[in-house]
């Protein structure tokens, strides 16, 4: 037999020291069957990755405490990072606290907006008809800005966390809804003949081809939406300045104690990143199959 | 426009025939009518002396395309297995892989495998449920050369043995030559059949058959059949 497995045979070791890009699409972080490679890179790898990011960053760092030092900036408009570094250490606790009340404002918007999105996708990309009626009121609610609206939900929810996973989930929505329709619609046609040529039901068809096949995209929107989430809870919380690190802005602001408000901006960065490094973890796992991830 | 006009088309029990024609003669589309996919505008179709919708409602069809439209994210074996989720029907899927040479690769996911492998795991697919008929449109015509006869002379020896009957499209005289048990010449605008060829080489038929006078003869009479110059 001629013909064989086209790809290279599992096992093969990777470089010492990949590039960080290198890293975040290779496929050596896919997980396939038949690589044998399910888990994450070796701790060398790591290292070898995030170590000139971690350099550059401390030389930025360094550079920026010299100079506040240096010109003796005034802490009201630029803290040392050392100060800030000193407001989060003042009250751990504060911050820790508003911060997990603002990924759950933001996670959850996310779960309610992106979850809607999906499910009226699901109808859009099934009936012409109901995507002409349902686009144009979509397209209304994402070019409204939520800063807009985050008083409204106020005034209609009162102080409580509706209003912050309503704006959540308002800013999460048309990504999701976009990416969605795309992705229920963009299914092989030869898979889909075959199918069709067995009398597969609707219900197999979406099932075992399209809603697979829509995972590309839907986790393409997941890693827009994730940072947006974040930004609605926090423009929410803002308004109402009853809890999150959006009040700690708001107060912060309000005292002109500029170290605590890059505090906070601190742990609104530290959260972005850690979701997002989630959304990709998860799409390498699940999307061991697709292009994407074939690392060329 | 009239794509196809006043066709007349049977498949014996168990018998390979193969449809020829130059591209766009409208052979995919009368696969694809035979197949249930379409609807033909006038005129009717019998799969086994069924119109081809309650056919395709009782599972009677097999179908391999020239891109085979496997699912990227299963495995060979849930690939094949999939018919068998659909219909409800139940097969031994590792024998079925074994059959068509693939059982080594059950675990591997279709971007793994060559432009040959993915076809013969279509094949598979399309056996799999059990069909009376098996549609193949171009099958091997994104293969090379080499890979395509090979694949050719493998749907034989694969067929041989239960000979479910085959409709085999393709654009390739040699290839329908090769394998069918008759061959339909297809002309264009509107979409006919022209002739009507018994291919009465034996079987099992083997790749030095191209060097005998009778195949160079049956080859030259289908390109007559289609119009083009020997």
């Amino acid at each position: 037999m001629s013909d064989g497995p086209r790809s290279a045979p599992p096992g093969t070791p990777p470089r010492a020291v990949p590039e960080f890009a290198d890293l975040l699409e290779s496929s050596e972080w896919v997980a396939t069957p038949s690589s044998g490679n399910r888990g994450l890179p070796r701790a060398g790898e790591i290292a070898g990755a995030v170590l000139p990011a971690l350099v550059a960053a401390t030389l930025a760092l360094a550079l920026w405490e010299l100079w506040v030092r240096a010109r003796d900036i005034k802490e009201y408009l630029v803290p040392a990072p050392t100060a800030v570094g000193q407001a989060l250490f003042d009250d751990p606790s504060r911050f820790i606290e508003a911060g997990s009340v603002s990924l759950t404002h933001a996670l959850g918007g996310l779960l309610i907006g992106t979850g809607a999105a999906f499910l009226l996708a699901v109808v859009m990309a099934h009936s012409r008809v109901l995507e002409r009626a349902l686009y144009p009121l979509a397209i209304l609610v994402k070019v409204t800005p939520v800063v807009a609206v985050a008083p409204l939900f106020l005034i209609w929810f009162g102080f409580n966390a509706w209003p912050k996973l309503l704006v959540a989930g308002l800013i999460t929505f048309f990504p999701m809804l976009v990416n969605a329709v795309t992705g229920l619609r963009t299914i092989d046609p030869s898979a889909y003949d075959f199918m069709r040529a067995l009398d597969a039901s609707k219900w197999q068809v979406f099932w075992k081809l399209r809603l697979p096949a829509s995972l590309p995209y839907v986790l393409a929107a997941l890693r827009i939406s994730v940072p947006l989430s974040l930004i609605g809870a926090v423009v929410a919380e803002w308004f109402a300045a009853d809890s999150g690190v959006g009040q700690i802005i708001v107060i912060a602001n309000g005292d002109l104690d500029t170290p605590v408000l890059f505090a906070a901006v601190t742990m609104l960065a530290l959260i972005g990143v850690t979701l997002t490094g989630a959304v990709a973890y998860i799409e390498r796992r699940v999307l061991f199959w697709h292009e994407s991830s074939s690392g060329v | 426009m009239l794509a196809l006009a006043g066709i007349d088309l049977s498949v014996g029990d168990g018998e390979f025939v193969a449809l020829v024609g130059p591209s766009g003669c409208g052979k995919s589309t009368l696969l694809r009518i035979l197949a249930g996919l379409i609807e033909p505008s006038a005129g009717s179709a019998r799969v086994h002396g069924e119109e081809p919708q309650p056919a395709r409602r009782s599972h009677a069809i097999g179908l391999v395309t020239q891109d085979p439209g496997l699912l990227p994210w299963r495995t060979v074996e849930g690939n094949v297995a999939l018919p068998l989720e659909v219909t409800g029907a139940s097969a031994d899927v590792p024998a079925l892989l074994g059959r068509v040479g693939i059982a080594d690769f059950a675990a591997y996911h279709p971007r793994e495998l060559s432009g040959g492998m993915r076809q013969r795991v279509a094949l598979a697919r399309a056996l799999a449920h059990g069909p009376r008929l098996l549609l193949m449109d171009e099958p091997f015509g994104s293969l090379d050369e080499f890979s395509r006869e090979e694949m050719g002379l493998e749907l034989l020896r694969i067929w041989e043995r239960d000979r479910t009957s085959v409709l085999f499209v393709t654009h390739s005289i040699r290839e329908a030559v090769l394998l069918a048990d008759r061959v339909l010449v297809m002309s264009p605008q509107p979409g006919r059949i022209v002739a009507d060829l018994p291919i009465t080489l034996d079987r099992p038929r083997s790749q030095e058959l191209d060097q005998t006078s009778q195949f160079a003869d049956l080859v030259f009479a289908t390109r007559r059949a289609m119009g083009g110059r020997p």
